[in-house]
C-alpha cells in the first residue's frame, strides 16, 4: 500500500517560484499618486494542471505577484499606497486606483510540445479607476516566458520561464501603462462622467469579449478580483 | 592492468569525431580599447531562436578567459541595467533602432558606465540530427553486462552578429558549424566515445570572435 502511495506521489510534480528580480526601469516616473489594490490571491497564487505523463503539476507563485506589482508601481509612479483586499479606498488620498488581477495562467512542458522548451503564459487584467471610483480603463496583458530544458528534471527551466513571463509583463506595463490607460490625466482630477467614451483600451490587440462601457462604477463595491480564477 | 584499462577508456572517451567550419563576414573595421567591453546576448525567442543559456555563458567565459581575454559584461547584468529595453519582447530588431534606444532616459549613460562597445547576438542551437544502433544491458545474480553498439550525431550551428554601439552599425557576423558523432560500443563494459560538439562550437566561435573584434 505504501509502495502504491509512493508511486502515485512520484507522478506529481511541483515547484515554487521565488520573487523575480524586477530591476528599476529606465523610464521617467509618471507624476500620479496611485493606490494599488492587491487581490487576496496575489499572496498565495497556486496553479495546478494535469500534464501528460504526470498525474498533476503544481506551481506555487506564493507572494510573488504581490511583491512584483508593489515593486513595479513603486518604480513607475511618484507615490504609491498599497491597499489590502479589505481596505476602504475612501480612507486614502490618491489620483488613481490600480487593480491588477490574474485572468489566466498556463504552461507547457517538452513532452507536450515535442520541443525542448518550457513555456509559461500569464494573462493579467489591469483595471484603473479615478479617485471617485469611475472606471478609467481596463486592459489585458498577455505575458510569455520560454526557457530551454536544462538539467534532468527541468524544474529550473520551468521556474525560469515563469520568471521571464513576469518580467515580460513588467516590460509591457512599463511601456504601455501611460499610453493605454491615460493614467497621467487622472492627476488633474476625476473623470467627467458626461464626457467618458466607451472603453477601447487594449493591450496586445486583444479586444475584450465583454465590451463594457466606461461607466460610473463604485470601486468601493468592487472586490479585489476581476474574473480571476 | 586495471589502471591501464581506466586510462585507455578515459582517452577513448575524448575521441568522438567532430567536423568544424568557422567563418566570418566583415562589414566594417573593428577594434577594442582598454576600458571597453562586450556583451553576449541570445537573440529573442519571440523570433523563434532557441540558443541555450549555457551556450551563452560558455561563450562569455571563453572570450573573457586566457591571456588574450577581452572584458565581457555578464548578459544578465546588462539586461537588468537596461530594463526593460533588452527583454526578449523589446530588444531592438536591428541597428536602426539603436539611435532611438539611446535617447531613452538613462540608457546611453548606463551603456557608457559599463563600457559596452559591442553587443554580440547569438542565434542557433545544438540538435541531435541522427542516431542509430542498439544496445542492451542485462544483470543477474552472477553479474551483468552490456552488448551492442549505439551512435548519435549532434549538429551545432550558431551565428554571432556583432553590433558596434559607437557607430550604431553591424560590424559583421561569425558563423560556427560543428557536427559531432558519438559512439557507444559495449562488450560487457560500455565504452563511451563522446563528441563534445556544443563545447567545441563554443570554443571555436569564441576564438574567431576574439580575432574578429580585436583584429
Amino acid at each position: 500500500m505504501s509502495l502504491i502511495a509512493l508511486g502515485m506521489a512520484g507522478c506529481a510534480s511541483s515547484l515554487e517560484v521565488d520573487m523575480p528580480t524586477i530591476p528599476e526601469p529606465r523610464v521617467v516616473k509618471i507624476p500620479v499618486d496611485v493606490a494599488v489594490r492587491i487581490p487576496e490571491n496575489f499572496h498565495n497564487f497556486t496553479h495546478t494542471e494535469d500534464v501528460l505523463g504526470k498525474s498533476e503539476f503544481t506551481i506555487y507563485l506564493g507572494n510573488s505577484n504581490a511583491n512584483f506589482f508593489t515593486q513595479l508601481f513603486d518604480y513607475m509612479f511618484d507615490s504609491v499606497v498599497v491597499l489590502g483586499p479589505d481596505d476602504d479606498p475612501r480612507d486614502f488620498q490618491f489620483d488613481a486606483l490600480i487593480e491588477p488581477s490574474i485572468e489566466g495562467f498556463e504552461f507547457s512542458v517538452p513532452n507536450q510540445t515535442q520541443t525542448s522548451a518550457y513555456s509559461v503564459w500569464i494573462r493579467y487584467r489591469m483595471s484603473v479607476f479615478d479617485s471617485v471610483g469611475n472606471r478609467a480603463s481596463s486592459w489585458t496583458i498577455s505575458a510569455y516566458g520560454k526557457s530551454q530544458k536544462e538539467g534532468i528534471t527541468g524544474t529550473d527551466s520551468l521556474r525560469r520561464a515563469a520568471v521571464l513571463a513576469m518580467r515580460d509583463a513588467a516590460a509591457l506595463i512599463v511601456m504601455q501603462m501611460d499610453k493605454v490607460s491615460k493614467i497621467r490625466q487622472l492627476a488633474d482630477g476625476p473623470l467627467d462622467p458626461a464626457t467618458m467614451a466607451p472603453e477601447e483600451q487594449l493591450a496586445e490587440t486583444q479586444r475584450e469579449a465583454e465590451q463594457e462601457p466606461a461607466s460610473v462604477i463604485g470601486i468601493f463595491a468592487i472586490g479585489g478580483i476581476d474574473d480571476a480564477q | 592492468m586495471r589502471s591501464n584499462l581506466v586510462v585507455a577508456v578515459a582517452a577513448l572517451s575524448l575521441c568522438g569525431c567532430i567536423t568544424a567550419r568557422v567563418e566570418d563576414a566583415r562589414e566594417t573595421s573593428t577594434g577594442i580599447r582598454s576600458g571597453e567591453s562586450i556583451v553576449i546576448m541570445a537573440k529573442s525567442y519571440h523570433g523563434g531562436n532557441e540558443t541555450e543559456s549555457d551556450y551563452v555563458t560558455c561563450v562569455e567565459k571563453a572570450l573573457a578567459g586566457g591571456s588574450k581575454g577581452v572584458s565581457v559584461i555578464p548578459h544578465q547584468r546588462f539586461v537588468d541595467e537596461l530594463f526593460p529595453w533588452f527583454e526578449p519582447r523589446t530588444v531592438p530588431a536591428d541597428t536602426k533602432g539603436l539611435p532611438g534606444l539611446m535617447k531613452r532616459p538613462g540608457v546611453k549613460q548606463a551603456i557608457s558606465d559599463m563600457g559596452v562597445r559591442y553587443i554580440i547576438w547569438l542565434d542557433g542551437d545544438t540538435e541531435r540530427v541522427a542516431e542509430g544502433g542498439s544496445l542492451s544491458c542485462a544483470a543477474g545474480p552472477g553479474g551483468g553486462g552490456c552488448f551492442g553498439f549505439a551512435w548519435w550525431q549532434n549538429d551545432a550551428d550558431y551565428v554571432a552578429t556583432v553590433w558596434d554601439l559607437v557607430d550604431f552599425e553591424s560590424a559583421g557576423t561569425v558563423t560556427a558549424d560543428f557536427s559531432g558523432t558519438s559512439f557507444l560500443p559495449a562488450v560487457v563494459v560500455p565504452i563511451p566515445l563522446i563528441a563534445r560538439t556544443q563545447t567545441r562550437a563554443c570554443k571555436g566561435l569564441a576564438s574567431q570572435l576574439r580575432n574578429f573584434i580585436v583584429q
